[in-house]
């Protein structure tokens, strides 16, 4: 995996003693759109501020560009863009100073981008950072990030403040660096459905690991819920592998399953005498199911 | 030009493949037909580019689509005026699938079932 863009080994992070991250190891390959997913407090900043290197790992290893994520030379930092949950903008500045003053870092930087962007999201260039609501400050930071086209974008929360209008608006920057086949996003965000619509592949942060790092099609071809509404043929203790949760009623039964393939229904039916049907879940429903 | 419910619990690959399919078995998109680009449909649909790139790689493996260089893909031309049976049988299945699983809770026999589909097929028949 030379050319991976991240790649996480045994990544594991404490502050203090609190453990926050155990033994993570993933990638990101260009080309990807990662959404990460996991309950407040799971980890999902933390993680992205390791690979940002904001942070020291406390043991296993993050490197990004092949570098190790905690010493980033200028010349790798400067491929990677980022939109954190809490902005850095600076207050006093004019929202043109301020993206003078970001684009001064780069040594390119796609004007034609931002201007457009500045424009469609109607954000006045003359206007002092401090009077923009907090849905413009969101609006500004996802297009400071965009200038210097990173190969690396890294969104943390990016559209908690934005009406629908402007998240379309969002969704479809993303879409255009993922249609650049050597551009790769990392996403975490809580707006399931964004990830649904964009997303490649899933992490899935819970009780400090990573519960699921992969393909999305895959997450939805294994994660599924199986219905069999015929009660009279079902046995008095129903014993599903890998089931996550079964529930039962007159008119039968239902099981959330992992690790779901075809061949398992006629396993299933033995079981249970009946072809289950077989449901699938949307992002939304799988990550419920995960956390019941 | 398509419909697609990105929050359907049907992964969207699924949804196009079919729709395409089955748009193309019914002559609605005619040989020749441009489809849009990769592009152009992933922004249309706020959707992942690799997932369009991921069908149209598909039907075009399947004679559905044609590629040419530079310029859109197109339908392929479908012996003889209309898609070949097996295709048009294959975009049936997701059809038959769900007409057999409901028949089997229903817990209706095979011949119940041809009975009900004899009687809707002739009612369209004018």
């Amino acid at each position: 995996m030379t050319d991976s863009y991240v790649v996480a080994r045994a990544l594991s992070k404490s502050f203090g003693r609190k453990s926050v991250l155990e033994s993570l190891s993933c990638d990101v390959q260009p080309g990807d759109v990662v959404g990460v997913l996991g309950k407040n407090g799971a980890g999902k900043t933390t993680l992205l501020e390791l690979m940002l290197g904001f942070t020291p790992a406390t043991s296993g290893e993050v490197r990004v560009f092949g570098h190790d994520s905690w010493r980033l030379p200028g010349s790798a930092k400067a491929r990677v863009g980022f939109v954190p949950q809490q902005d850095e903008l600076v207050n006093q500045l004019s929202v043109g100073d301020q993206i003078r003053l970001i684009r001064s870092f780069y040594k390119s930087w796609d004007d034609a981008l931002v201007d457009r962007l500045v424009r469609l999201w109607e954000i006045d260039l003359a206007e002092r950072v401090r009077s923009l609501s907090v849905g413009q400050r969101q609006k500004l930071s996802i297009v400071l990030a965009l200038g210097p086209k990173p190969d690396l974008l890294i969104l943390d929360e990016p559209v908690a403040s934005l009406d629908p209008i402007a998240r379309r608006h969002f969704l479809e920057q993303i879409v255009e660096v993922a249609a650049d086949g050597n551009r790769a996003v990392i996403l975490s965000s809580h707006i399931v459905s964004d990830i649904e619509r964009l997303a490649s592949r899933i992490w899935i942060l819970k009780d400090r690991h990573l519960y699921w790092h992969g393909d999305f099609d895959a997450l939805r071809d294994s994660i599924v819920r199986l219905h069999v509404r015929t009660a009279a043929t079902l046995p008095a203790e129903l014993e599903i592998p890998n089931a996550l949760r079964i529930e039962r009623s007159e008119t039968g039964a239902m099981a959330v399953v992992r690790d779901w393939n075809p061949e398992r229904g006629r396993e299933i039916a033995a079981l249970v005498g009946a072809i289950p049907e077989v449901e699938p879940l949307t992002l939304e429903e799988i990550f419920l199911e995960l956390h019941r | 030009m398509f419909i697609l419910k990105p929050h359907s619990g049907v992964p969207i690959y699924r949804q196009l493949l079919e729709q395409i399919r089955r748009l193309v078995s019914s002559g609605q998109l005619a040989p020749g037909t441009p489809l849009p680009s990769i592009r152009e449909l992933a922004l249309e649909h706020a959707i992942n580019p690799m997932t369009v790139s991921k069908v149209y790689s598909l039907l075009e493996t399947e004679g559905v689509l044609e590629r040419h260089r530079g310029k859109p893909m197109t339908v392929a031309a479908q012996r003889p005026g209309r898609a070949p049976v097996a295709s048009r049988r294959k975009a049936l299945e997701p059809h038959v699938d769900n007409l057999v699983l409901a028949g089997r809770q229903l817990e209706l026999d095979l011949d119940e079932l041809v009975e009900a589909l004899r009687t809707r097929w002739e009612k369209t028949d004018d």
